[in-house]
């Protein structure tokens, strides 16, 4: 064998090497991760804990700006849940918050069996001094956490209680205390989800339009949901899903759906076919209208369900069709809920 | 008086016929070809950097973005399981026993006292060393410069490990089936085309048996990456197709290599080569 030889083999080897060693170092260390930086989705994600199963995004100014917000609250004015969520925590989630990022970890992590453990990293203004002592008021405790301000419930169960964290200037942590430290824990070793590329290829194939959107293993939220055995064992295996939406004078979105191979694909394909088929053959105009907007797609493992719900269709809903007096039909109605409106 | 030397053993023999053959193949005319064919995912890779560092949308398919591990585990589709490892099998396995036959120097090499067999053995583990000398490194370029967009090293490093043991089965088997082609066939090379861009792709797009009669079906069993769709025949290749199981898939593919080595050097060993005046 030449020098040449020699040499050529020994760079071509030495790339190897660096390239398994970098590899290998990102892949014990999670620090690389960082640096090689996924740029996808908000910059909130390096404080989601690396394996949370769900992971899910609103951007709540847009939706509060929403025509479909201020008509809802125009139709029902009496409903006080933002008011009391606000004499609680001290935050007015219509002026305060800019957008959300939350998540549901793995249940049985952390030691929570069964009990998924949820999190709210919240972007906006908050007064700081008000919120904790409006949190010491309702008796809860202020400690610190690897530098950033707690302040936690009194009650002894440390991994239920409900924690609140001012992890940067106008970032906000709401979860249990458990999830809280973790989250905190994830930015500070940048062990986050951005480090887990099943989750950060989810997120980055959501549409830059959408205003809330949510990603996830399915068999988390299946397993939450408690559905009965007769049912859970006939829904084709899905592994992951992504439901997107944009919300504004109505509402659309989509909902994608990736099984674990094709075969499932198909059968999943088939089996929502089949409930659109079996929606349609009712005579309910409205739930003819909205199965309308339903389009099906999707190829191999990828089933994914379109959606668009005009604004003309929460007219129909009774809180709303009473604001506006149950009065003119708007010109783009579709033809099932002109007949739907004349029937009433 | 002086005794009489004995003839090396077959191993020793083959790795001797290596030693002559590594530098000859890898200085060759061919290289240049073979540079061309792994160079262009590089490029590629490093071109698609640029572009995202410089803030243009070169990862949106239909609107969505798409994150550097999926490009990553479609080159290792497009560039290097379809193309680059059959084709490289095809060039340089077909060619270690046809070149010494064109260039009439067979001659030579079978005038020494080594096994025939061990001849073509040398050659093969010359050709092993070629291509993944060549073959690797550019995988781990193209890995370190599309995974970190949108992505994690860490995250794909198994996956990557993945891809390098497959490439390396990938080539072995491939120049073990072409290595019996160039032993046997007058045109070698034709065959060996027919073979993979003919064969390989009608079997793979049937149903039924025809695709456990290529190398491929095997091979494409241990891709940890999603097959894409690009065109027709991938479509219909993905609708047919059925996966063996890892066990299996290298069952057969170990079984392959290993039965055709040895028709490989059992062909050497008995055919005689008649060289053209």
């Amino acid at each position: 064998m030449t020098k040449r030889t020699r040499y050529f083999m020994a760079v071509s080897a030495g790339i190897v090497v660096v390239g398994l060693g970098s590899g290998l170092v990102a892949y014990y260390g999670g620090g690389f991760p960082s640096l090689s930086a996924s740029r996808s989705g908000p910059s909130e994600l390096s404080y989601v804990p690396a394996d949370s199963a769900v992971v899910a995004f609103a951007n709540v100014r847009e939706v509060m700006d929403s025509q479909l917000r201020q008509r809802i609250k125009q139709a029902f004015p009496d409903e006080r849940g933002q008011q009391e969520f606000q004499e609680h925590t001290g935050i007015d989630i219509e002026r305060d918050i800019d957008y959300v990022v939350a998540a549901m970890t793995t249940p049985g992590a952390g030691g929570l069996k069964n009990n998924p453990n949820g999190l709210v990293v919240a972007r906006g203004r908050f007064n700081v001094t008000q919120l904790e002592t409006l949190a010491r008021e309702h008796g809860g405790v202020v400690e610190e956490y690897k530098g950033k301000r707690l302040v936690k419930g009194s009650d002894g169960d440390r991994a239920h209680s409900v924690a609140l964290a001012f992890l940067e200037p106008g970032l906000v942590g709401i979860g249990s205390e458990a999830a809280i430290k973790s989250a905190i824990d994830a930015q500070l070793t940048a062990h986050s989800i951005t480090a887990n590329n099943e989750m950060m290829e989810l997120i980055t194939d959501i549409d830059a339009g959408n205003n809330a959107w949510a990603v996830g293993r399915f068999d988390a939220i299946a397993n939450q949901a408690n559905l009965p055995a007769e049912v859970a064992s006939r829904i084709p295996p899905i592994k992951t899903f992504a439901v997107m939406t944009h919300i504004d004078g109505g509402l659309s979105g989509t909902l994608r759906a990736e099984t674990r191979d094709d075969q499932s694909g198909e059968n999943l394909r088939q089996v929502v076919q089949g409930l659109l088929a079996l929606g349609r053959m009712s005579n309910d105009p409205k739930a003819t209208a909205l199965l309308n907007s339903l389009q099906l797609s999707g190829s191999g493992r990828t089933v994914s369900l379109a959606f668009s719900v005009p604004s003309e269709v929460f007219d129909l809903l009774p809180g709303i069709r009473k604001e506006i007096g149950g009065g003119h039909l708007p010109e783009q109605l579709p033809k099932e809920l002109k007949q739907l409106h004349e029937s009433k | 008086m002086a005794t009489p030397s004995t003839a090396p053993g077959y191993l020793p023999s083959a790795l001797r016929v290596f030693d002559l053959s590594v530098g000859e193949m890898l200085w060759s005319r061919r290289t240049i070809f073979m540079a061309l064919i792994v160079g262009a995912p590089v490029l590629i890779a490093i071109v698609l950097r640029l572009l995202d560092a410089l803030g243009a949308p070169v990862f949106q398919v239909n609107g969505m973005q798409v994150a550097g591990p999926t490009v990553f585990g479609m080159m290792i589709w497009f560039f290097y399981l379809r193309f680059t490892v059959p084709v490289l099998g095809v060039f340089y396995g077909t060619s270690l026993i046809a070149d010494e036959v064109e260039d009439k120097t067979i001659t030579y090499l079978f005038t020494r006292p080594v096994p025939k067999g061990a001849v073509l053995l040398g050659k093969y583990l010359a050709y092993m060393a070629c291509t993944v000398f060549v073959v690797l490194p550019s995988v781990v370029i193209v890995y370190l410069c599309v995974v970190p967009m949108r992505g994690s090293l860490g995250g794909s490093f198994l996956d990557l490990l993945k891809d390098l043991t497959l490439l390396v089965i990938g080539l072995a088997v491939y120049g073990a089936v072409f290595a019996v082609i160039g032993a046997r066939f007058k045109r070698p090379l034709l065959v060996g085309l027919i073979f993979i861009f003919g064969w390989e792709q009608v079997a793979l797009a049937f149903p039924g048996y025809l695709k456990r009669f290529t190398v491929a079906y095997y091979l494409q069993a241990l891709v940890p990456h999603a097959m894409p769709n690009d065109n027709i025949v991938s479509m219909i290749q993905s609708f047919f197709r059925e996966n063996p199981s890892l066990p299996e898939a290298l069952f057969w593919l170990f079984a392959i290599m290993l039965g055709f080595l040895w028709i490989a050097a059992v062909s050497v060993e008995r055919k005689e080569y008649v060289l053209e005046q």
